[in-house]
């Protein structure tokens, strides 16, 4: 079976060229077909998408978009749906990640697009959403409109299942004609929700598509980098760099770089009743997505004080880690990745053959735990389930750690005391952390979550106003002036 | 019978590199001792090898013997000796963090003696002496230098009286190295140039700038060591050692590639490179394996992983490395393939290598 991938309205899909890539993970194999449109073709495909938007899109009532959203949601979220079915499938086979985490992933994530929760993204950016349909009077007098780009095109990365919807939808949201260019790594996910979305309301299906090229490929991405007026996109800083300079200056350019995340741990937490459970919920936040997410703790700092000291908290982690890889196996690694945890591990054993640090468990393990017992910077670790816990003498210290990364910050998962989250809240967040979550949440923002510390919609759009003097100004010109 | 002193253990080495080779069992006891010596008098790879429940009493192959990763040269001082009294530090030319690795010498008979008996069997095949150019500063210039040292060694030792260091206070030295060659080219007697591979890199384009071409005489040899390093453009093996050809006539077959690292005491080699990812080989004190670098453990013949070098003559540190470099046994030894990079995260989390490139700006 060959499933191709995109979305791709106005074009004979027998016309395209398509690329065939393999996948192979747990025993089952997949060939997929990604599209490799010419330039003639993706010109085109800019012009249909960016026309459509303007004649349909931007004329609907962001309500109609909502439902369309929530209703495409609503049938990936039932395990029966076929789409489903097969998401739960390949994605496994595709991403590597294991059947359950991407099952769990999924349902966790999705439930954010629900329509509740989309209401919410919007309530969240604009104090009156109704802005997106029509002028709206403002507090200081006069009227506001807010568009979206006509088209606006989403460069995605990365493996972790079905991440590119979160821009997708503030892009639909905002009534963007959207072109999205899918990540190798997961080339599915966005290409199936927008033809459920053709598939629910095909006004909606005609002002969005899923394409992709080789990523850097000057002849596949030239035409899109030129058509769009606003560009969101992932990946590293060198990815970024490259892309940035490649666009018109008069192109909005949303980069989301790379990221580390860390937790934190207060004494108040380490009493041997919440120390085991919170042991369990900082290894599922380093299993879940096995450190790929910019969300994911790469280093926890312990605070010295509690009943359990740092040094048996990393055990009591690395006993978490061992059992979740009974029910979550890790990944199949390539061989650079493990290279990169071996490499990672030979630094860390060299630093315990000074006596600095404490290695725990075997390499064959599939996690790796290091406790050192000295302060030390904010550092990446092997990824794919390993982790550094840093013992500290008080978690005030960690803010002066983890600062000279401020382009790296984002999410803190914080364990301590109410008054202690918003005290270390606001000495991180002038650092630069945008996100704190509690353990066990790290790799799951909520819904209308400020991505990068960003507004998603908000950073889309542009507002028109009329002022309140030209509204007064009119009065004058009115057929009915006195 | 265990070696008590630095001088036992120096002369047994220098009779095990004088046997004319060396069987499993025998390297097996020697590498033993060795290990022993080093456990002994090596306080870090001590704990290293205790962590890992790896004595002298429990190893008995030497294939057990716990190897460092070549990353702790740059961070710990693996000396047997203390190290100031060292004759010699050679030191790494700091390729990753700005932090360079160490070797401490105590001695250098033991290094120069691996490094003769194995340079006259691999690269002089048998000549005496040959007419040497040189294309790497010499150890006045570079005290540190592993490879200075190497290539003075192999000059005074191995070249003729008018061998020359063609890289000056002001860098490599084209006019005068086209004269010599040149000469070289009419004498019709062998020559031999020698030098680090991105040295070459710059001679290679100024030759073809010029469009000028050597044929030199037959016999003739080039031996290139260590790769690019950033230090000139990378060219793959093939464009590389065509370009030699090219340049100076010499073929393929006659351009030998050193393998050496300034974490080891010996040398290993190819037997030409007239087909990319020649098989390399050390010599009998020196054995080399393939392991799954998570792991550790053996990977069969033909299967992709991670080389580590057990070389006895690096006595005074550490013997057993693990390396970061890819390579498969083959028959007759091993074939290269370069740096084992980590990789990115296939996801949006930031790994080590960009987060080191931003912490260096």
């Amino acid at each position: 079976m060959i499933e191709h991938a995109g979305h791709l309205p106005g074009l004979d899909a027998q016309a395209l060229r398509w690329r065939h890539t393999s996948h192979a993970a747990w025993g089952e194999s997949v060939t997929l077909a990604l599209p490799e449109l010419d330039e003639a073709q993706a010109t085109a495909l800019c012009e249909s998408v960016r026309n459509n938007a303007r004649a349909r899109l931007k004329r609907m009532e962001t309500a109609r978009i909502v439902d369309a959203i929530d209703a495409a949601n609503a049938r990936l979220l039932d395990r029966k749906h076929p789409l489903r079915r097969k998401a739960e499938h390949l994605l496994p086979i595709v991403t590597g990640y294991d059947r359950e985490t991407v099952r769990l992933g999924l349902t966790s994530y999705l439930k954010t697009f629900r329509r509740p929760q989309l209401l919410r993204f919007l309530a969240e950016d604009f104090a009156n959403p109704a802005v997106l349909d029509g002028f709206q009077p403002t507090a200081k007098g006069g009227f506001l409109r807010a568009h979206g780009p006509e088209l606006l095109l989403h460069v995605w990365a990365g493996n972790v299942p079905a991440l590119s919807l979160w821009s997708l939808v503030c892009g639909l949201l905002v009534k963007a004609g959207s072109i999205g260019k899918l990540a190798s790594a997961e080339p599915l996910t966005a290409g199936w929700f927008a033809n459920l979305i053709a598939e629910i309301d095909p006004e909606i299906g005609q002002c969005l598509a899923i394409v992709w090229w080789k990523g850097g490929e000057e002849a596949g991405e030239a035409p899109f980098l030129k058509a769009a007026d606003t560009v969101m996109a992932y990946g590293s800083n060198t990815t970024l760099t490259a892309l940035r300079a490649k666009l018109p200056i008069t192109t909005r350019f949303l980069p989301h770089g790379h990221k580390i995340g860390f937790g934190m741990v207060g004494h108040e937490a380490l009493d041997s009743r919440k120390a085991t459970a919170l042991a369990r919920l900082a290894a599922h936040d380093v299993a879940r997505y096995e450190q790929q997410g910019c969300y994911s703790p790469q280093m926890l700092f312990v605070e010295r004080g509690g009943r359990v000291s740092p040094a048996e908290f990393a055990r009591y982690v690395a006993q978490e880690l061992t059992a979740i890889a009974h029910r979550h196996p890790r990944r199949e690694l390539a061989a650079a990745e493990s290279a990169a945890i071996a490499g990672w591990r030979s630094t860390q054993a060299t630093r315990a053959m000074g006596g600095a640090a404490e290695l725990i468990g075997e390499p064959s393990d599939p996690w790796s735990v290091v406790h050192v017992e000295t302060p030390e910077d904010l550092s990446p670790t092997g990824l794919n389930r390993t982790l550094k816990l840093v013992a500290v003498e008080s978690l005030d210290e960690v803010p002066a750690l983890v600062a000279p990364y401020r382009n790296f910050l984002q999410t803190a998962g914080i364990a301590a005391s109410p008054k202690r989250l918003f005290q270390l809240g606001e000495e991180l967040a002038e650092i630069g952390v945008t996100r704190i979550a509690p353990l066990g949440r790290m790799t799951a923002p909520e819904a209308g979550w400020h991505h990068d510390g960003r507004f998603s919609l908000l950073d889309l759009v542009t507002v028109t106003e009329i002022e309140q003097s030209t509204e007064a100004a009119s009065e004058g010109f009115a057929p009915y002036v006195d | 019978m265990t070696v008590v002193t630095q001088a036992e253990i120096v002369e047994a080495l220098l009779a095990f590199i004088a046997l004319p080779d060396a069987m499993e069992a025998e390297f097996e006891a020697m590498a033993l001792k060795v290990f022993a010596w080093q456990f002994r008098h090596n306080e870090p790879y001590k704990r290293f090898a205790l962590q890992r429940g790896r004595t002298p009493l429990t190893v008995k192959r030497w294939r057990d013997i716990p190897a460092v990763p070549i990353t702790a040269f740059k961070d710990l001082t693996l000396s047997c000796t203390p190290p100031e009294q060292a004759t010699h530090v050679f030191m790494t030319s700091g390729t990753t963090q700005g932090v360079r690795g160490r070797s401490y010498h105590p001695t250098l008979d033991v290094w120069k003696r691996s490094m003769l008996v194995n340079f006259r069997k691999r690269f002089m095949r048998g000549r005496e002496r040959i007419h040497m150019g040189i294309l790497f500063p010499d150890e006045t210039a570079l005290p540190n230098s592993s490879l200075a040292h190497y290539l003075g060694l192999a000059r005074r030792e191995c070249g003729t009286p008018d061998s020359e260091v063609f890289i000056g206070a002001n860098g490599l030295e084209l006019d005068k190295l086209f004269a010599v060659l040149a000469e070289a080219e009419a004498s019709g007697e062998p020559y031999a140039l020698l030098g680090a591979s991105y040295s070459f890199v710059p001679v290679l384009d100024a030759l073809a700038a010029s469009g000028r071409r050597f044929a030199l005489p037959e016999g003739s040899l080039i031996l290139d060591t260590g790769g690019f390093k950033g230090q000139s453009r990378e060219l793959t093996p093939d464009e590389f050692y065509d370009g030699l050809e090219a340049a100076f006539g010499v073929p393929r077959a006659s351009c030998i590639n050193m393998y050496g690292m300034t974490e080891l005491s010996s040398q290993l080699y190819d037997d030409g490179n007239a087909v990319s990812h020649p098989v390399k080989s050390g010599p009998h004190w020196i054995r080399s394996r393939v392991v799954d670098p998570l792991t550790g453990i053996d990977l069969p013949e033909g299967q992709r992983g991670v080389i580590v070098h057990h070389d006895l003559a690096h006595f005074n540190s550490v013997s057993a490395i693990l390396t970061e470099d890819a390579g498969e046994i083959v028959p007759g030894g091993f074939k290269l393939f370069g740096r084992v990079d980590g990789e990115a995260s296939k996801g949006c989390s930031v790994a080590v290598a960009e987060f080191l490139a931003a912490a260096r700006g």
